[in-house]
Formats: structure tokens, C-alpha cells, sequence
């Protein structure tokens, strides 16, 4: 069970690329290889089967053939019973001189000569006549060893034949002839039919060669090799010569006589057998054929289907692979994108890919990166430039000039013994000084803004009197709203800085009023005003959403900016001004009251 | 697990390869043929058949050589014979054989039939019974037997033996015929060639007489030193049966009419040798009696195996026949003369 487990685990763990290529080997290659293999051990058996079903057929055939031409010669001898110059020799009593003797000889070999061997069948190379008179021969070649005693000619016990004949291979008799032709000896009782006595015995040596004959008309394929033999296995007729003769010694293990079989050697040379024995000699007609002959085709076939198989393997395993590949290649780079971001470079963009599933991830994983990416931007960037902000706005509370100013003014007025006075303006630059320094509350009563701007305003009138001048409208307003910190100061000194450097007296109105949920905030000098380019500059300066830029040492849009990011995009500074004529800026803010107020902190604290 | 599993099919792989070599069994049969698979002569023949003969009569010569034709293939062929004949050549007598050999219960019943239509019912009891009629020298009507075993051709006997009559007489002259048995079917047959024969070819030629002998060889000398007496001028005298021609042959030679007038006609070799040497028989025609007899049995093997005989067909030790219809013919007549009746031993 562990093992299994382990086993199951390594499947799973196995990249998802080979999983593919091995599922799709498995589910073609295999069923392709065993199909393949079935049909060709299928075709191979069934041709098997078809020739071994077929050559018996022909083999019965020529089995047939080669009876009937033995019946035929066979039925030769009858020439002798038909001749009656020849029987009436043969009957006649023995005889009682040599000369009717040599002359009956005579009479008798110019027939044998005349009627076997001259005839037709030339495949009859010696007739020999055995009576009881005498033995006669007619022969075609010279012979040797044809001892009578030895022989199994039946010479004496010719009752035995008893009409039948009889067929004797070269290996039971010592004839042989000069040209060692290959025989055989048809032996045939010579019968007188009329008075039913055996004359003699007829031995006609027929060469083999008629049976090649015959089995040259058999439809066999070239590599074949068909030949006869007996019962015993003793070899009557084969291709070769030097078999003739010989004895089959495999003979006793065939498993039949009449059909088919093949040897079932494991190497490749296999030898299919064909086998049929003749009814009535018994004798075995073998045709046999190296296996591969028969299933050359089949073998050619196959082994195009193999090199066919093997490519399509090839092509299918490239394809396979191709295809895992485009389905895990888009993954890869998915994952190392993955990493990359895990690295923390957000700013990645993944190549597009398809639009399956893979490559709806894929986009998914990029619209969720640029979520994130607008997230950051907006939380953490935010911060930031708030921070810098609120240590730009510290920097920016008590301008060091003013403070130079208004200690000279301080100093003037104590040296012209005001000590009143003085003592007043020490009281209201404490109180700048304290409202200043108070930290952490970003929001204040609008009040406690407006009381700052006043005793702003009362020391520069203390300093410049009667070139300055400023009023207040709508105070009554404000009583219960808050503002940010600082965001009139930087206006009105600016008011200052430009209107105070002209001989004419500088006048600043301070207006509140309330439209609806805003807070309008409108300070108007008679300055010198805005000319049209620097107009424009400012003008883009406000409208720019990076609130901090090259421009962010600039009061005006120091403010605007603090204003925007602490509300939104809605409030803000906005400024009119005619060269000559003087500037009017506008500050809107939310109307804050008290009860709110923690929506702002909160954000503050961040 | 799956160790054990593969450890256990290497294992009974290994020992099924053993045991196939092991066996040594290296052929595998492909196709298994119809015929005989063993290398063995077949035993079939195991059984033995009984047949019963019935010549037409016993004792004479003629149907002795039958007999020993049949004995002959009786031992060659494997047969149990039983050969009986009756004393006189008559039907009533062969009737009593049949119903004996049916009682028997032999397998086949070779008759020389005296009566063609006569002995029709016994021996369709016979048949009836599952045994194989065979009729041979002498036929019944065809419903009553399988084959007939016939030695010649009748219409070419009665027309050869009438030639050579003529050939004697020089195609002229008065001549008589010496049958057997007048029911015999087959001397009738030949009977009626003869005269066509005469008729058609040999109109100078004249019958004055048919007589018959009943195969008796002294009633068929009687008949013949009869004739003599009656007829003066008779040129030529027919045996048609085998104790016509020696019995004719003897009563010329004791009426010293030897050269005037001719004796022909159907006797065996032996029968007639005396008469042959001393000149009063110039032509004989028989067949071989003994053959025949072999051949009968042949034929009636033939058919208790149920084999088909075909014309032309070879008969072992016999030679080629001919069929006509069911008759069966063995061969052609043959004339003994002088010259050649020491070759005949029969």
C-alpha cells in the first residue's frame, strides 16, 4: 500500500508535460502497436492456414496422378497375355533342344524391346521376364546385380502376387543400372487368364522421373520442395538426387499424413509441411515451404506498417509534445511572471497568449496585478505625498521673514517707548507662535484659523499702518465650522509679497460665505495682479494632479494641493486677477462641523 | 504486491517454456486432412462373405473348370464358396438349391439359371432376404438378379460360330444344331444369332434340325447319330452346348463320315482335343470356363461390397470387361484348332 502511494504520489507529482505525452502515447501508440500486431499475426496464420489447407488438396491431386500412372504401367504386362506369339512360347512344355530355346529367346527380348522400351513411356529402362523356362531381358543401359536368388522378386512363389502388383524400391533389390538412374521396379505376375496358371513374373525398371513429371504440373511456389517417399519414409523421389534413396528419418514424428503442419522452431526458419498418402501404395507425397516464403507479403507489408507506425510515433509524439508545450509554456511564463511580481516588481506586463483557459488566467492574474498596481498607487503614494506635504506645510508656517519683520518692528516700536504696543505684538506673535507649533490636529475651528490670519494681519498693520488696510465679511458664519490648518496665511502673504513692493496702499478683504455644503473663502487685494503668462502658469500648476511638483514652492498651489488631497478634486483653490487691478483668490472647502470631524482625522492618522 | 504478481507470471513463464521443451513438440498441426492419419494397413476387410453357386448342372467338365476358376478367386479374393449344383439340368432342382442356400443365409447366390422367368419368385425371396443375385453363363429375365456374368457377347458368339460352320461347308450345304437345355436362356439367345447370321449372310446354307440335349452328353450323341441316319446329306452339325461337339464329333467319326461332314460349335479344349488332333473338329469356340468362374466370383464380390462395375473396367487376373447394361462380358470367344489346342488345359 505504501508503495502504492508512493507511486500514486510520483503520478501526481510527474509535470503536468509528460503526464500529457505519456497519456497520449498510451492511448494511441499501444492500441496502434497492438492492433498492428494482431493483424499481422492473424494474416499470417490465416495464409498458413490457407495454403496448409490447399496444398493437401493438390497433393491428393498428384497423389491421383501418380496412381493412376502406376495403374497404367501397370496394366503393361497385359501386352504379354495379349500376344499370343508370346503366350503360346510361354505355354509350350520345356523345351528339349537349345536352339528353340535361344530362338524363343529371341522372340521373346525383341518383344519386351519392342513393346516397353520403344514405346511411349520412355521412362521404362529395362523389361525382365522370369518363367519358369527361362529369364529374359531387355534393357536400355547396361545393369548390374540383379542377383535372382536375393532379390525379392517372388521368382517361385509367383501364387503370392496373386494378381496384384507389386512395387519394389531400389533399396530391397541389388539391380542398378550404369547411369545410376533412379527406379523403380513394377513386378507383375504374368498371368495365363484362359488356362489359370502363372506363366512368370514381369519387372519393368521405371526411372522416377515420370513422377517429377506429374509434380511439375502442381501450382507450387519456387521455393518449394516436394518429394515421395513410402510408408517407411524411404525416400522414392526428391528434387535432389542424392535423397532418392535415403530414409526420411523425421518420418516418425510428423503428427499425420494427410494435411498440414509446421515446425515450431523460435527462430525464423519455420518449414510449413504439407503431407498426403496415396490409397493404395501408401506412398507420402511431402510438399514443404520455409514459412516466410509464404508470408513474404505479409512481411513486406509489415514492415512498411512498422517504418509507417514508427513515423507516425514520431510525428505524433512531436505533436504531443508541441502540444504540451503550448498548453504548459503560457503556465511557465505565467509562473515566472508570478515570481518576478513576487519580487516586487509590479510594473510587468504578460505577453498576450490564446484565449483558452490558460490565457483567460493569464489575464485575470493581469487585471488583478493592475487592481493592485491602482491600489498601491492610490494608498501608498498617497501617503506619501502627504507626508512630504505636511513637512512642506511645517516648513511653511512661520515664514523667518516675517519673523525678522515683525521682532525689527518690535524693536522700533520699543525704541519709540510704545511699550504698549509692544507688548501687544509680542502677545500676538506668542499667539502665531503657539498656533503654529500646536501639532497633530490638521482640522481647526475656522476660528482659531481666522484669529491667526487676524493677528497676522494686525502685526503687518503695526508695521506698514496706514498702507495696509483689511476687512472681514461674513465672520458670523464661521462660529461652528473647521478648516485645515494654514491654508490663508500663505494667500495673504502672498497678497503681501507682491502688493506691498508698489507706493500704494494695500487693501485685503476677507470674505466667507456659505453655497449650499461648501465653505467659500474669498481673499481680494488690489495688488499689482497677475500678468496673463505667469496667469496661465499658475492656473496649470493648480489643475495638475501631481500636487508637488517644480512648482510646489508656490503658497498658492501649496494650498490648493493640501485641499484637494485632503477632501477631493471638487474643492480647491481657484484665482482671478487683472494686471493693474489686483487678485482675487477663492478657497473652497466642505462645510466640517464638529460631529465629522473624526472622518478627517482618521484619514489624517493613516 | 505487484512484485509478487510479476515474480509469479516470470515464474510460470519459465516453467511453461520448460515444459514445452520438455515435450519436444515441434510441430503444430495446420490443417488436419480427411484421409487416414496413421501409417497403418487398413483392417476393414475383416469381413468374409459366403456366396453360393448354382451351375446348371454338376459332374460335367465345363462346370468343373468353373469351379476351379472360382475356388481360384475364392481364396484369392478372400470368399467362403459354396459350389452345388444339381444332378440333371433342370429348374425345379436349382429352385430347392436357392431355398437351401436362403435357409443358409449365404450373402450371394451366383445361378446359371435352366429357366429365365421359372425360378423368378425363389429368387426374389432371396432378394427379399438382402442376398445378392449375380446369374452368370446362363441369364434370367433382368428384375430377378443384379448383374449377368456373361462370358461373350451373344449376337458375336452365335455370328462367329456360324462363320466358321460356313467357312468349313465353303458357305453351302444342310446343317443342324445340338442345343442344351430348351428353357436355357442363353443358348436360345445364341441360337437365334446363329440363324440370323445364316439368314443375313449364307443363304445357300439350310437348318434342317434344332434338337436338344439337355447337357446330357449321351442323349446328345443319340441325337446326333440320329440325325445322320435321317439326314444324308448333312454338311454340318452346330454343338451349342459343351457336350454337343465331342458327342457330334464321335457319332461322325462311327458313321465314317469324317471330312464330309463339319462339326463346330462351344466345347472346352480338353473336351475336344482328340477330335481336333485326329481332324474330325476343325474349329472349336469356347472361353475359358475357369475365368469365367473367376470372374463370377470377382463380380459377385463387387457387388456384396456395393462397388459400381463400369465398362472397360479391370478385373484382377481377368482382364479388361465390357458391361452392356447389367451383363457383364468377359472377353472375346476363342477358336481352338489345331495348331493351338495344346496351349488350352480346360
Amino acid at each position: 500500500m505504501i508503495f502504492n502511494n508512493i507511486i500514486t504520489r510520483k503520478i501526481k507529482d510527474t509535470p503536468l508535460k509528460i503526464k500529457l505525452v505519456i497519456t497520449y502515447i498510451l492511448l494511441t501508440a499501444i492500441p496502434m502497436a497492438i492492433i498492428g500486431y494482431i493483424t499481422y499475426k492473424e494474416n499470417t496464420k490465416a495464409i498458413e492456414e490457407q495454403v496448409g489447407e490447399y496444398i493437401p488438396r493438390l497433393l491428393h491431386q498428384a497423389n491421383i496422378n501418380i496412381e493412376n500412372e502406376l495403374l497404367q504401367l501397370n496394366e503393361l504386362p497385359e501386352a504379354i497375355s495379349n500376344s499370343s506369339d508370346i503366350m503360346a512360347i510361354l505355354r509350350s512344355n520345356p523345351y528339349k533342344d537349345k536352339s528353340q530355346y535361344l530362338k524363343d529367346q529371341y522372340t521373346i527380348e525383341s518383344f519386351l524391346a519392342k513393346t516397353y522400351l520403344d514405346s511411349k513411356s520412355s521412362e521404362i529402362i529395362g523389361a525382365f521376364l522370369l518363367t519358369n523356362k527361362g529369364n529374359y531381358s531387355s534393357v536400355k543401359i547396361p545393369y548390374t546385380g540383379f542377383d535372382l536368388n536375393k532379390s525379392k522378386i517372388p521368382f517361385g512363389e509367383m501364387h503370392e502376387l496373386s494378381g496384384t502388383s507389386q512395387i519394389v524400391l531400389t533399396n530391397e533389390i541389388t539391380l542398378s543400372f550404369q547411369d545410376n538412374s533412379n527406379f523403380i521396379l513394377l513386378v507383375n505376375e504374368i498371368k495365363d487368364v484362359e488356362n489359370r496358371k502363372s506363366l512368370g513374373t514381369l519387372a519393368l525398371a521405371v526411372k522416377v522421373s515420370f513422377i517429377e513429371d506429374i509434380l511439375k504440373d502442381i501450382d507450387k511456389e519456387e521455393k518449394a520442395t516436394i518429394w515421395v517417399m513410402d510408408q517407411n519414409g524411404y525416400i522414392i523421389f526428391h528434387p535432389k538426387e542424392s535423397l532418392i534413396g535415403t530414409v526420411d528419418q523425421e518420418i516418425t514424428s510428423y503428427p499425420l499424413v494427410n494435411g498440414s503442419f509446421r515446425t515450431t522452431y523460435s527462430n525464423k526458419k519455420n518449414i510449413l509441411y504439407s503431407l498426403n498418402q496415396s490409397e493404395e501404395n501408401r506412398w507420402i507425397l511431402v510438399h514443404s515451404i520455409p514459412v516466410q516464403y509464404l508470408t513474404e507479403r505479409t512481411d513486406a507489408v509489415r514492415n512498411v506498417t512498422i517504418i509507417i507506425f514508427l513515423l507516425l510515433i514520431i510525428a505524433t509524439t512531436i505533436l504531443s509534445v508541441f502540444t504540451a508545450w503550448s498548453v504548459t509554456k503560457p503556465l511557465q511564463t505565467l509562473s515566472k511572471v508570478m515570481k518576478k511580481v513576487e519580487k516586487g516588481n509590479l510594473h510587468i506586463s504578460i505577453p498576450p497568449g490564446n484565449k483558452d483557459e490558460v490565457g483567460v488566467l493569464a489575464d485575470t492574474f493581469q487585471s488583478m496585478l493592475n487592481q493592485l498596481r491602482q491600489l498601491i498607487k492610490e494608498n501608498y503614494e498617497n501617503e506619501l505625498k502627504q507626508r512630504d506635504a505636511k513637512i512642506y506645510a511645517l516648513q511653511s508656517q512661520i515664514n523667518p521673514h516675517f519673523m525678522y519683520n515683525t521682532l525689527e518692528t518690535i524693536g522700533a516700536v520699543i525704541e519709540e517707548e510704545e511699550s504698549e504696543l509692544a507688548l501687544e505684538m509680542v502677545v500676538i506673535l506668542g499667539e502665531m507662535l503657539r498656533y503654529s507649533l500646536s501639532e497633530g490636529k490638521r482640522l481647526v475651528p475656522l476660528q482659531v484659523e481666522v484669529k491667526h490670519i487676524k493677528n497676522y494681519l494686525t502685526l503687518q498693520k503695526i508695521r506698514f499702518e496706514d498702507r495696509v488696510n483689511f476687512f472681514f465679511e461674513g465672520e458670523g458664519l464661521i462660529g461652528k465650522y473647521y478648516s485645515p490648518k494654514f491654508i490663508i496665511q500663505p494667500i495673504v502673504e502672498n497678497s503681501f509679497k507682491y502688493g506691498m513692493s508698489s507706493r500704494k496702499v494695500l487693501s485685503i478683504s476677507i470674505k466667507f460665505e456659505i453655497q449650499q455644503n461648501t465653505l467659500h473663502i474669498t481673499v481680494s487685494d488690489n495688488g499689482p495682479g497677475i500678468d496673463n503668462s505667469r496667469m496661465v502658469e499658475i492656473q496649470q500648476s493648480l489643475n495638475e494632479t501631481d500636487y508637488f511638483s517644480k512648482e510646489s514652492g508656490l503658497g498658492l498651489v501649496n494650498v490648493n494641493a493640501r485641499i484637494k488631497m485632503l477632501f477631493n478634486e471638487n474643492y480647491g483653490l481657484s484665482l482671478q486677477s487683472e494686471k493693474g487691478e489686483g487678485t482675487t483668490i477663492n478657497i473652497s472647502i466642505p462645510l466640517i462641523e464638529g460631529e465629522c470631524l473624526n472622518k478627517y482625522q482618521s484619514l489624517e492618522e493613516r | 504486491m505487484p512484485y509478487k504478481l510479476i515474480l509469479l507470471l516470470v515464474v510460470l513463464l519459465i516453467v511453461s517454456g520448460c515444459n514445452n521443451e520438455g515435450r519436444q513438440q515441434n510441430y503444430k498441426i495446420i490443417y488436419k486432412g480427411e484421409g487416414k492419419q496413421l501409417i497403418e494397413s487398413d483392417e476393414n476387410s475383416n469381413q468374409k462373405f459366403t456366396i453360393a453357386v448354382i451351375p446348371k448342372v454338376s459332374g460335367i467338365p465345363y462346370f468343373n473348370m468353373v469351379e476351379e476358376g472360382m475356388k481360384e478367386a475364392a481364396k484369392d479374393l478372400n470368399v467362403d464358396l459354396i459350389f452345388s449344383g444339381p444332378l440333371i439340368a433342370d429348374w425345379k432342382e436349382q429352385k430347392k438349391l436357392v431355398e437351401k442356400f436362403i435357409e443358409n443365409d449365404v450373402d450371394a447366390i451366383a445361378i446359371s439359371a435352366n429357366d429365365p422367368e421359372k425360378l423368378g419368385s425363389v429368387l426374389n425371396s432371396a432378394k427379399k432376404q438382402g442376398i445378392k443375385i449375380i446369374t452368370w453363363d446362363s441369364d434370367t429375365n433382368k428384375q430377378y438378379r443384379q448383374y449377368f456374368v456373361n462370358s461373350v457377347d451373344p449376337e458375336l458368339l452365335g455370328r462367329h460360330v456360324m462363320d466358321t460352320l460356313s467357312a468349313n461347308l465353303n458357305e453351302e450345304g444342310k446343317y443342324a444344331i445340338i442345343t442344351g437345355s430348351e428353357n436355357a436362356a442363353t443358348v436360345k439367345e445364341w441360337t437365334k444369332w446363329m440363324l440370323a447370321q445364316q439368314q443375313e449372310k449364307y443363304p445357300e446354307m439350310e437348318l434342317i434340325d434344332v434338337v436338344e440335349s439337355d447337357d446330357d452328353p449321351k442323349k446328345a450323341y443319340l441325337l446326333a447319330k440320329d440325325m445322320i441316319k435321317k439326314h444324308s446329306d448333312i454338311k454340318g452339325i452346330i454343338g451349342s452346348t459343351s457336350v454337343g461337339p465331342p458327342s457330334a464329333a464321335q457319332a461322325v467319326m462311327d458313321a465314317n463320315k469324317k471330312g464330309e461332314i463339319q462339326v463346330v460349335g462351344l466345347s472346352s479344349p480338353n473336351l475336344l482335343r482328340q477330335y481336333i488332333v485326329n481332324e474330325t473338329i476343325k474349329i472349336g469356340t469356347l472361353w475359358s470356363p475357369k475365368k469365367l468362374g473367376y470372374l463370377t466370383v470377382s463380380i459377385t464380390k463387387e457387388a456384396l461390397l456395393g462397388n459400381k462395375i463400369v465398362d472397360n473396367m479391370s478385373i484382377p487376373n481377368v482382364g479388361v470387361i465390357r458391361l452392356n447394361g447389367d451383363s457383364v462380358i468377359m472377353g472375346q470367344p476363342i477358336d481352338f484348332t489345331k495348331e493351338n489346342i495344346n496351349q488350352y488345359d480346360f
